[in-house]
């Protein structure tokens, strides 16, 4: 277990800036998810702490020591690909004491090491055989197996269940995080889905455009997001997103004034609010419930029932969709008019730019 | 109706082609084993038939030709040749592929242009340099020139193209140095690619006839293809014999590409599955 530390680094390949200065600590034993839409710096960053690619500038400190400019092997972490990067043409006992045999460990605690990997994910029958024998799962199990082996501070996962289908996504998910407790490990974990961030981490880090929008538990991100982006991306079906603007209220309460939902008025609490000022109301699905006091004229568009629960998209002329989440909507059918309700202070505010009001 | 015509006539277009290509192909080897059974006189007669001179024809060949010494030039020549440009053309190709740098395209288009220029126009600087460097009439004259061969690069970083990248990042967590994940990691996994460029390069290099023409002047030191070569160009050349040499002359290509043919075609289609 081991703690990491990055400090104001960056990335740049030529003049352009992937990684614009992001600061983290992570401590021991943590489960922190980077997440983020393609493109947004998150696999780079991991790639970086690997030692897989250089830092431009900045620092990164494994348990104190700079390790900038140290050989990837001798970082005491291990890594976990999203294409599992198996040997072909080796078995799987020789894939996972590959690393070991390399640097110098006698043969006895390799086998030992394998065997104890192999028993920790049930590859005892799979040790003999190639990669290309194995299914996707079993070659995943492998690529873990391989980074257990070596005893690692810190694991790095990059989007390893990308290429897995949804039933074994899940298995491997819970595998992962079964692990994650059996060996008290530190882990940095790449995904793209907000559903394994939410599900696997202790703490996510919300990246966008080689910059950190918000790091936090899970639950801190999805009830307290800091900005509009953050809010979108994590929660599915996401929140939902409605055009407003700041009036007084007539006895003082000040309120969001919705232009594309016929008006309607929502009673909002802020320590500043502006008269005039555009503003963005968020309110996520599940929100919606028949004791709110705020209310939306809406008539059904689609609907999606999941038995337990069912997803309306529904709108107000031709205004954006707004998805609700409601246990009864069994009766409910396209073209429906509702008055969907919420309660006002479930809504969050984001001024122009994105930024949360509070 | 008519389109039932059209493609009748089509098939006996099609197949009538094929078959003609076929007949070409196939009919020198034909003549090269029956020519081995006449005597020249009934070959020049253009006899098609087997003959009775098998016999004849292989002892004086054996007579006429040093064959073991023959064959070990050959094949001394073909094997320094062939292990050389696959080791260093794979190196090149790997290179090429693998490291960004802002000259690498330009060299490397720089190389692919080399292959336009014919080798008839660089006989002479050759022979010049290997004249200068004392290496006329030996075999590392014949093989020093094939091994850089820029379409074996060109084939490799095609190749390369197709190699994980995931498994060189890997193999660096695991603690190998780049010429480690070379030998360890590509070669292994890129041996269709090899398979494939071994038969090129084994070919070219057994058939290579011009080159080791002009450097090689010794009796001793001569491949097959010089010797059968002379046999033809003789004041009374002997066919009978000659088609003997020939059929021997193409024992080795033709038992290195059965041997090999699996991994060639998989080289061809691409060596990562």
């Amino acid at each position: 277990m081991s703690e990491l530390q990055l400090s104001d680094v960056r990335k740049s390949y030529g003049g352009l800036e992937v990684i614009k200065g992001v600061d983290l600590d992570i401590k021991s034993g943590e489960f922190v998810v980077f997440v983020g839409p393609s493109g947004c710096g998150k696999s780079t960053l991991l790639r970086m702490i690997a030692g897989l690619e250089e830092i431009t500038s900045g620092d990164l400190t494994i348990d104190d020591i700079r390790m900038n400019d140290v050989d990837p092997s001798k970082r005491g972490i291990a890594m976990v690909f999203q294409s599992y990067a198996l040997y072909p043409h080796m078995t799987v006992r020789e894939n996972m004491g590959f690393a070991l045999r390399f640097a110098g460990v006698p043969k006895a605690e390799i086998e030992k090491r394998v065997n104890e990997a192999a028993s920790i994910l049930e590859l005892g029958p799979l040790l003999d055989r190639k990669p290309k024998q194995l299914s996707g799962g079993q070659r995943q199990r492998v690529a873990i197996g391989r980074a257990i082996v070596r005893h690692p501070k810190i694991f790095l996962f990059d989007e390893p269940l990308s290429n897995l289908d949804a039933e074994l996504r899940v298995h491997m998910r819970i595998e992962i995080a079964r692990l994650h407790k059996q060996l008290s490990a530190t882990i940095v974990y790449v995904t793209h889905d907000q559903v394994e961030a939410m599900t696997l981490a202790d703490k996510i880090v919300v990246m966008r455009g080689g910059v950190v929008e918000q790091v936090g538990s899970p639950l801190e991100l999805y009830d307290d997001p800091a900005n509009l982006f953050v809010a979108g991306f994590i929660g599915s079906p996401k929140m939902n997103f409605l055009r407003g603007v700041i009036e007084p209220g007539d006895g003082g309460e000040p309120h969001a004034r919705l232009p594309d939902y016929g008006d309607a008025k929502i009673p909002i609490k802020l320590k500043q609010a502006v008269p005039g000022a555009e503003v963005t109301i968020g309110i996520r699905p599940e929100h919606f419930n028949e004791s709110g006091s705020a209310i939306l004229d809406l008539t059904i568009d689609m609907l999606e029932h999941l038995g337990g629960e069912t997803f309306a998209y529904a709108r107000h002329g031709k205004g954006e969709l707004v998805v609700i989440e409601t246990k009864n909507g069994r009766g409910l059918k396209s073209g429906d008019r509702v008055a969907a309700r919420f309660d006002p202070a479930c809504a969050l505010i984001f001024d122009a730019s994105g930024k949360r009001l509070r | 109706m008519n389109t039932s015509v059209t493609r009748n006539a089509s098939a006996v277009f099609t197949y009538g082609f094929l078959g003609l290509m076929a007949f070409l192909s196939v009919f020198p080897f034909i003549w090269m084993v029956l020519g081995a059974t006449n005597s020249s006189i009934d070959i020049i007669k253009g006899n098609l038939l087997p003959g009775e001179a098998l016999a004849t024809n292989v002892g004086n060949f054996f007579t006429l030709v040093n064959v073991p010494l023959v064959f070990w030039n050959s094949a001394k020549v073909t094997i320094l040749a062939t292990v050389l440009t696959l080791a260093v053309s794979s190196l090149a190709g790997y290179g090429f592929e693998m490291f960004r740098s802002r000259q690498r395209e330009r060299v490397y288009r720089v190389m692919l242009l080399t292959l336009m220029i014919p080798f008839a126009a660089l006989m002479i600087p050759l022979f010049i340099m290997m004249g200068k460097s004392g290496l006329i009439n030996t075999h590392l004259a014949v093989v020093l020139p094939s091994i850089g061969s820029a379409f074996v690069i060109f084939y490799f970083r095609q190749s390369t193209k197709a190699f994980p990248s995931e498994l060189r990042d890997a193999a660096k967590v695991d603690g190998l140095k780049e010429w480690q994940i070379f030998l360890f990691i590509y070669v292994p996994v890129m041996r269709s690619t090899y398979a494939a460029a071994f038969i090129i390069v084994f070919m070219t290099a057994w058939n290579n006839y011009l080159w080791p023409l002009i450097v090689l002047q010794s009796n001793e030191t001569k491949t097959i293809t010089l010797v059968i070569s002379s046999l033809a160009s003789a004041y009374y050349p002997d066919y009978g014999v000659v088609m003997v040499g020939t059929i021997l002359a193409t024992l080795p290509t033709l038992a290195v590409f059965f041997f090999m043919q699996r991994q060639f075609v998989q080289g061809m289609l691409g060596s990562v599955k």
